[in-house]
């Protein structure tokens, strides 16, 4: 379970490429089989992915959520969280 | 023959063999592409000793043998190619699942390096260095390298416009081809495009599938992704989908990110500079007609 003072970290295990005001991602991956999956970030899913930088706690990226969009706290916490979890593949948590 | 070069998509490729064994016997398919090109992109040594892993050599990669009957993908065998590093040397192991005597080969390539090694485990005297499934291997490394496109794509020319139309199996490619084969198009190819970026835009050019193809190619103006549907739907695409979408598509051995990362610049581009389409059709002449009516 991810908490509040856990810090993030981008996977090497992922490629980017920043289109627009979007990401594109492919896996690195060591099998044919696994080479299906290609993601997409959406302009809020971009904004968490260029504050993660191996230095911020879940609370900061929360609070990052919540000045640039200017929403409650509650909201910010279930998007950061569901970010987190269909990311996790490219996350390190620590 | 003991040397040869083809040029697919205007790669040239030089085969030699120093050695009295093997002889070189490219495939029907390389018969028009065959070439005489002076200054070739690589040059492939070819032997017939018996060949041998490094023993630090680490596998990075590997793709079981999976056959495509109906759209449907059948697992015939865990082995079949493999891809490994020691150092800056790559390898591309591999076994001939059509062959009847090639047994296996080995292919020693470098990203950066022109002059690459293959060992061929054959107890012919006549060897085909471009059997399946090296040419597929050796077009997808060579295209990567300089950043270029393998895509599973159909390509057609009509009246100075090129269309492409990608999707995995069974999305209708072939049909697609088909139908604008009728129409008078000339068809680049039903299954596997090479696309390169040149001076007057992004170009599609055929690869060898079928004995005794013609080398040919198009300027590319659209690009559908295509799959079957009740009717005729085109949607157009923009950046990170449409990027997604289409990289999802091209072939790719994505194990290394400085290949991943030269695909994505080129996707991007592409994207960028031709318009990407979704598409859903009927398989009859209504698609062609909606195509040319939005064009």
């Amino acid at each position: 379970m991810t908490g509040p003072d856990d810090i993030l970290s981008r996977s090497e295990s992922v490629v980017t490429k920043k289109t627009g005001n979007e990401y594109v991602l492919v896996p690195v991956v060591d099998n044919i089989a696994d080479m299906d999956s290609v993601y997409t970030l959406n302009e809020t899913g971009t904004f968490i992915w260029e504050k993660i930088d191996g230095e911020k706690t879940v609370r900061e990226l929360i609070k990052a959520v919540v000045e640039e969009y200017n929403t409650d706290t509650e909201t910010a916490t279930a998007d950061l969280m569901e970010f987190i979890d269909e990311m996790k593949l490219f996350l390190i948590i620590k | 023959m003991k040397e040869f070069s083809v040029s697919i998509a205007n790669y040239s490729v030089r085969f030699v063999c120093e050695s009295e064994k093997p002889v070189l016997n490219p495939g029907k398919r390389f018969s028009r592409f065959l070439s005489s090109s002076a200054a070739p992109d690589i040059i492939i040594k070819v032997s017939s000793e018996k060949y041998q892993l490094p023993e630090n050599s680490i596998k990075v990669f590997d793709a079981p043998f999976v056959e495509e009957r109906k759209g449907l993908r059948i697992k015939k065998s865990d082995d079949f190619w493999s891809i490994h590093k020691n150092g800056q040397d790559l390898y591309v192991k591999t076994s001939f699942p059509y062959s009847t005597h090639n047994a296996g080969a080995l292919l020693k390539f470098s990203l950066t390096d022109r002059n690459w090694h293959l060992w061929i485990d054959s107890p012919q005297e006549e060897t085909d260095p471009l059997e399946y499934p090296l040419d597929g291997l050796i077009l997808y490394y060579i295209s990567a390298i300089r950043g270029d496109i393998l895509i599973h794509a159909s390509g057609v020319s009509l009246a100075g416009k090129g269309f492409l139309f990608s999707g995995m199996s069974g999305t209708g490619k072939t049909t697609m081809a088909g139908l604008w084969k009728k129409a008078g198009a000339k068809i680049i190819h039903d299954d596997r495009l090479i696309l390169r970026k040149t001076v007057t835009g992004f170009r599609m050019f055929n690869t060898p599938v079928y004995d005794y193809e013609e080398p040919v190619e198009a300027q590319v103006d659209k690009i559908f992704l295509i799959s079957h549907g009740p009717s005729n739907i085109i949607h157009r695409l923009y950046g990170a989908q449409a990027v997604s979408r289409l990289i999802s598509n091209c072939i790719q051995h994505s194990w290394n990110r400085d290949l991943i990362e030269r695909l994505m610049d080129s996707v991007s581009e592409i994207c960028r500079t031709v318009p990407v389409y979704t598409l859903a059709f009927c398989p009859d002449i209504s698609v062609i007609e909606e195509i040319l009516k939005n064009d």
